[in-house]
């Protein structure tokens, strides 16, 4: 079994390989932001409870299109970071490395579905503030 | 596939049996697990945002419940395996810059020091969250 497993880095790919490392330079960024703001800016603070994040405190935050930006940037870039990832682990087994196509189709659905639909969640807070 | 065949993953001689992984053998299945956790957790956290599509309440009273210490400290879980896949990445991507590949093992422990440090900072950031009763500090 070991024998026959295919090199990874053959079948994933020169491109899957950079946009690995490049957006995870970027998620470096995007989490500091979202830790910051989640730990350190006291988000729950009107309800004196800090751990407390309420739908008012979300929907107020995201009054500024800068945090929208870096919401949907930061999905898009994790979403495209973990899949790639995963396409990578995939690809580590005969079962999926043979069937390069299927998968890779099957990744880019649910990236994009998963991106829209992480673009509609946000909606109720974006019109609800 | 066939549950024999995956002796090359679980078996003794496999190059996964604990005894047979060296240090950047363990860093890269830590990375590889902490990656597909963090994966995971995307969806979960995608579908607890989702609750305020059906309705603001819907939302604020699931935050009552992830606002306990328990899940406040569960949280902490999800702070550390994002600092060890994110130091042990940096130190992938050093090697790719061609930068250090050969001090390996020396890298890898600077890295997990630089962990611990933040680690510990997330810890001293969410301590009164979790050990500290709401309202009481
Ligand atoms: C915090 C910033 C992050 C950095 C610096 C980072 C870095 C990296 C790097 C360099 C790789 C490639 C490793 C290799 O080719 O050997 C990788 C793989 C991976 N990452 Fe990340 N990552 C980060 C965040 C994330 C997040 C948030 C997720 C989940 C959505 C994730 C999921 C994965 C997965 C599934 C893999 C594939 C693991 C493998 O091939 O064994 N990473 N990461």
């Amino acid at each position: 079994m070991t024998e026959e497993r295919i090199a990874t880095t053959k079948v994933a790919g020169t491109w899957a390989w950079f946009f690995q490392r490049l957006s995870a330079v970027l998620l470096v960024i995007l989490l500091g932001i979202h830790l910051y703001v989640a730990h350190f800016m006291d988000v729950g603070s009107h309800t004196g409870d800090e751990a407390l994040i309420t739908f008012e405190d979300v929907s107020i935050r995201l009054d500024q299109l800068i945090y929208i930006a870096v919401d949907y940037s930061m999905l898009a870039m994790v979403l495209l970071h973990g899949l790639n990832g995963f396409r990578t682990v995939l690809f580590d087994f005969d079962m999926f490395a043979k069937r390069k196509k299927v998968v890779d189709r099957g990744l880019w659905v649910l990236g994009i579905g998963t991106l829209l639909w992480g673009i509609v969640i946000l909606f109720p807070f974006l019109s609800g503030g | 596939m066939k549950i024999g065949s995956l002796k090359w993953l679980f078996g003794k001689n496999s190059e996964f049996w604990p005894t047979n992984m060296k240090t950047g053998m363990w860093a890269w299945v830590g990375h590889r697990l902490t990656g597909l956790a963090l994966v995971a957790y995307v969806f979960l956290h995608l579908s607890f945002l989702s609750t305020a599509s059906v309705g603001s309440g819907d939302f604020d009273s699931l935050m009552e419940v992830t606002s306990q210490p328990l899940f406040v400290a569960m949280d902490f879980l999800l702070v550390i395996v994002v600092i060890y896949h994110a130091m042990n990445g940096a130190r992938v991507i050093m090697f790719d810059l061609g930068f250090g590949i050969r001090h390996q093992k020396l890298v890898f422990w600077i890295c997990m020091a630089v962990a611990a440090v933040l680690i510990v900072g997330g810890l001293w950031a969410i301590w009164d969250l979790v050990f500290v009763p709401a309202g009481g500090a």
